[in-house]
């Protein structure tokens, strides 16, 4: 997939969804069976991509014909799915992909026993089809994915929606933070970014401590919180500020389920494969907390808990992922793991006392004390 | 107990000792204990308790014919008298009881031949005759009527109660007469029962049984009169189940201290290394480290609750040879071939094959899969169509309750039918039939009605299921591919009208009407074109699977 511009303009993506509808028109003009062709995104065609550093989709393709007996419903089905989402595009009007289903909800007439979309999960693999056939994420064509993930740092934003523009200060937002919107591009800019680095912490009650420390104030970072896995928008936002030129750098629980969450922010996910460079952040480093951690720090070894089985399954798995495998540091951890059965919760580093998980996370970045 | 001995104390601010409060405390014999908690027996709902009754009466036969290696016949007539009582008559062919044991086997609780035994058979809680001799006393009063024959031409019969304080059989009115009759017949009139068609009822569980057990002949006569017969669909009867020594991974702390109060050792680890499968004396030797608080050279008969509980959780944390898996006795994938044609007739029938598997670190199972297409499979639904079926079977037994909560329903809601071409399966003629292979069953409860949801279970029960349903839409795709060209265009033609709306509104350009009609000229010229597509389609899916198994 080629790289994509920072934000597609909807007027750039209008045109997209014609120009699909207009080639289809041409191949009916010259009497040929209109066809609609994407890459595949079976598990088949998910590759990781070593130079570039995450996880994106191959070359294989599928063409979908009206004229098949077979696909002519889904081809039908993915027209409508195109047809309406330019109609949200025109009206500068956002809805949920469930939104979408229903709106596609009703009977194909009076002469057929048969709807449109029965089931929403007809119609959820047609949007990720869209996305990919037309290179657009499903935010470019006004589909809002469930929001996740908070933020708080010198970062000013302006914000046009719903007719109006706002001008967000992630600097004073308080003890809540700004909550991370579905789509950080369209209609999203970037005013000022005055901050060193970005610190991503897993879980949002380190991310509460670590606000009330005003930590991001003094450390000069933008501080965000994923709430466990990191959802689309978190993720986008991640890479649009390693895009500035900013380093990031992650903070989980020191078990597989947290790692793993590193992961997906750093190579992306296979889920979401089809989106590559756009949510990948390979930049991104860790700086904990470790295995190594326990011997590091004496009382941690007093507060580690047992894993449970998820835990250990989750971490085999990540020992056949190549590009985890392909570091050494990782492998000894993951390995680690598995032998001690052992795991620390970020939230241990409080032990000592509440303060400490700043003077942990200074102390990891002074001694650049990170794994890859 | 105590509890309800405290309410009758009618002067609550004197203090009361603990001799006056025992005073009327007594001993429950075991039939009293089950005539107050009956649910237990599967008592429970007037449908249930009927489908009970039957079912107790049922697989004794079945299993009384395998060892005697017959072909069984059973004829079962329901019928309704006044009062909303109903007589259940039950005849099989079997090798019949001697009188002599006749007590024990239909009028004393816990007493069966197959209480105490290790092995794969059909019922296991050896409460099964005589709970339905129990159940027709306590709800009608009246005997039940026993007719036994040994095929030695003397016939035997007599009327049968239980003396429920002492767990004895009531024998009266015997008489012996010549004969030629074989088998056991049974004569039963039960009150808080209830006959229907329902997908609990009687019908339902006779039919499936008869699908797990072609080898057997069923006749049932319902209460209008009507008869149904199940042919015998093959003549092999199946092999007598080996009877094998508990594997240690299976064994409960009550099971170890009931089999080690039983035992003829002398010693607890004679007894341990007597009694089950893999239990070295250099494995004894190992436990006894883990722990050491237990004697092992003491008499099994001492061993504590709490002694067997510390040994029942060491012996998990070892390791084990895996127990041998020849003790399975699966029903057959020819034997249930037959079945479902004979049963269903269905348009199509796939059976699964799969080798046997281990749960729990070590008990065997296996899991027989298998689907049946059109004719009568699927349940009838009340708009008149027919829906999918779920029917569950632990070691043949149809599982008839609490399916919501067994892993083969959890199986088949895991997989995604749309790829195996069934759009909805709750609106398609489809039979989905699983047999849960096992000599540890790990039942969710007492009714022993559901399979517990393991992971490894439910897992590979999915498995065998998708090899099946692989097979069906192989053959539905068939189906599409053997459409008449008119069929074929007629679907295309339903997506026209839809299509060019959309499509002038996604191009922003040319009419609908327009382009409506460029669309049926190609299809009506196009349409012979559409060949062979229907290989491409299953190739498909056989790579989704794959991948997910990569997963």
């Amino acid at each position: 997939m080629k790289k994509k511009s920072e934000k597609e303009s909807s007027s750039e993506v209008l045109g997209k969804l014609e120009g699909l509808g207009r080639d289809m028109l041409k191949e009916i003009d010259v009497g040929e069976a209109p066809t609609f062709e994407c890459l595949l995104r079976s598990r088949g065609n998910i590759l990781f991509d070593e130079s570039l550093g995450y996880i994106k989709l191959g070359e294989k393709r599928e063409t979908r014909t009206f004229l098949n007996v077979g696909q002519a419903k889904k081809f039908m089905q993915t027209v409508a799915v195109a047809s309406k989402c330019k109609k949200f595009l025109k009206e500068d009007s956002h809805t949920s992909i469930r939104g979408l289903f229903y709106q596609l909800k009703f009977t194909l007439g009076d002469s057929v026993d048969e709807d449109l979309f029965s089931e929403q999960s007809e119609s959820n693999p047609l949007v990720e089809d869209l996305e990919v056939a037309l290179d657009v994420k499903r935010e470019d064509l006004n589909l809002n994915t469930d929001r996740k993930g908070v933020v708080a740092g010198n970062l000013v934003l302006k914000d046009k929606f719903g007719g109006a523009t706002d001008e967000i200060d992630c600097s004073k937002q308080g003890r809540s933070g700004w909550m991370i919107p579905s789509d950080v591009d369209n209609g999203m800019d970037f005013v000022s970014v005055d901050a060193d680095y970005v610190l991503v912490v897993e879980k949002d009650a380190l991310w509460q401590r670590l606000n009330e420390d005003k930590f991001w104030k003094k450390e000069n970072c933008v501080l965000i919180t994923p709430k466990g896995q990191s959802s689309r928008g978190c993720r986008r936002l991640i890479r649009r500020l390693a895009d500035k030129k900013l380093p990031v750098y992650c903070f989980t629980d020191c078990d597989a389920w947290g790692w793993y969450i590193y992961w997906a922010i750093k190579t992306g996910s296979m889920n979401l494969a089809y989106l590559g460079s756009d949510i990948a952040t390979p930049e991104a480093r860790f700086i904990g907390v470790t295995m190594r951690d326990i011997v590091d720090y004496d009382f941690l070894g007093k507060l580690t808990i047992k894993t449970k089985d998820v835990d250990l399954k989750r971490a085999e798995e990540m020992l056949t992922y190549p590009w985890i495998t392909a570091h050494k540091e990782w492998v000894e951890e993951l390995k680690t793991v598995l032998a001690t059965k052992k795991k620390i919760e970020q939230d241990a580093l409080q032990g000592p006392r509440l303060s400490f998980v700043g003077e942990y996370v200074r102390e990891k970045l002074e001694k650049k004390n990170f794994l890859p | 107990m105590g509890g309800e001995m405290m309410e009758e104390e009618k002067e609550p601010e004197k203090e009361v000792n603990g001799s006056e409060i025992f005073k009327e405390f007594k001993e429950y014999s075991v039939v009293e204990f089950f005539k107050k908690n009956r649910q237990m027996l599967g008592f429970a709902g007037k449908v249930r308790s009927l489908t009970t009754i039957i079912h107790e009466y049922c697989t004794n036969a079945l299993d009384a014919t395998e060892e005697a290696h017959i072909l069984p016949e059973i004829m079962v007539k329901v019928e309704e008298l006044p009062d909303e009582h109903v007589k259940v008559t039950i005849q099989d062919n079997g090798p019949g009881i001697p009188p002599s044991h006749l007590g024990k086997a239909m009028g004393m609780m816990l007493a069966g031949t197959k209480f105490h035994r290790y092995m794969q058979q059909r019922g296991q809680q050896g409460i099964g005759g005589a709970g339905c001799t129990l159940f027709s006393q306590i709800t009608t009063g009246k005997p039940t009527r026993m007719r036994s024959g040994l095929g030695d031409g003397k016939v035997y019969e007599c009327d049968m109660k239980i003396d429920v304080k002492n767990n004895q059989p009531v024998i009266t009115n015997q008489v012996e007469f010549m004969g030629n009759f074989r088998g056991l017949r049974v004569e039963a009139e039960f009150a808080e029962v209830k006959y229907d068609k329902s997908e609990h009822g009687v019908y339902e569980y006779l039919k499936r049984t008869a699908m797990a057990n072609p080898h057997a002949q069923i006749t049932l006569i319902e209460p209008t009169g009507e008869k149904h017969v199940f042919q015998r669909a093959s003549e092999k009867i199946p092999e007598k189940p080996a009877e094998i020594q508990p594997h240690p991974l299976g064994i409960t702390t009550g099971d170890l201290v009931d089999m080690a109060h039983r035992t003829d050792s002398r010693k607890l680890s004679s007894f341990l290394t007597n009694t089950f499968s893999r239990m070295s004396s250099a494995k004894v030797e190992e436990l006894a480290k883990l722990v050491p608080t237990v004697n092992f050279e003491k008499h099994p008969r001492d061993l504590k609750w709490p002694e067997a509980e510390a040994v029942v959780n060491s012996v998990k944390t070892l390791k084990w040879i895996a127990p041998p898996t020849d003790a399975l006795r699966p029903i057959g994938p020819d034997q249930i071939d037959k079945a479902l044609k004979n049963i269903l007739a269905p348009e199509f029938v796939s059976v699964s094959e799969r080798r046997p598997k281990v749960f729990r670190g070590g008990i065997p199972f296996m899991v027989e899969a298998a689907i049946a297409y059109g004719g009568n499979s699927g349940r009838a639904r009340s708009d008149e169509g027919r829906g999918g079926d779920i029917i569950r079977y632990a070691n043949r037994v149809p599982l008839m309750f609490d399916g919501g909560s067994c892993a083969i329903t959890e199986a088949v809601k895991n997989i995604d039918w749309k790829r195996y071409d069934i759009r909805d399966f709750d609106k398609e003629p489809v039979t989905v039939f699983a047999n849960f292979v096992s000599v540890h069953v790990p039942y969710t409860g007492t009714g022993k009605q559901a399979i517990t949801m393991e992971e490894e279970i439910v897992g590979e029960i999915r498995y065998a299921i998708m090899e099946v349903a692989r097979d069906m839409q192989v053959y539905l795709r068939g189906k599409v591919r053997e459409m008449d060209k008119e069929t074929k265009k007629k679907i295309i033609m339903r997506y026209v009208k839809e299509l060019s709306a959309d499509l002038a509104d996604l191009a922003g350009t040319g009419a609908p009407a327009d382009i409506e009609k460029k669309l049926v000229d190609m299809i009506e010229t196009k349409y012979e074109k559409i060949e062979g597509e229907a290989e491409e389609a299953v190739d498909e899916v056989k790579e989704v699977e794959e991948n997910e198994k990569e997963e």
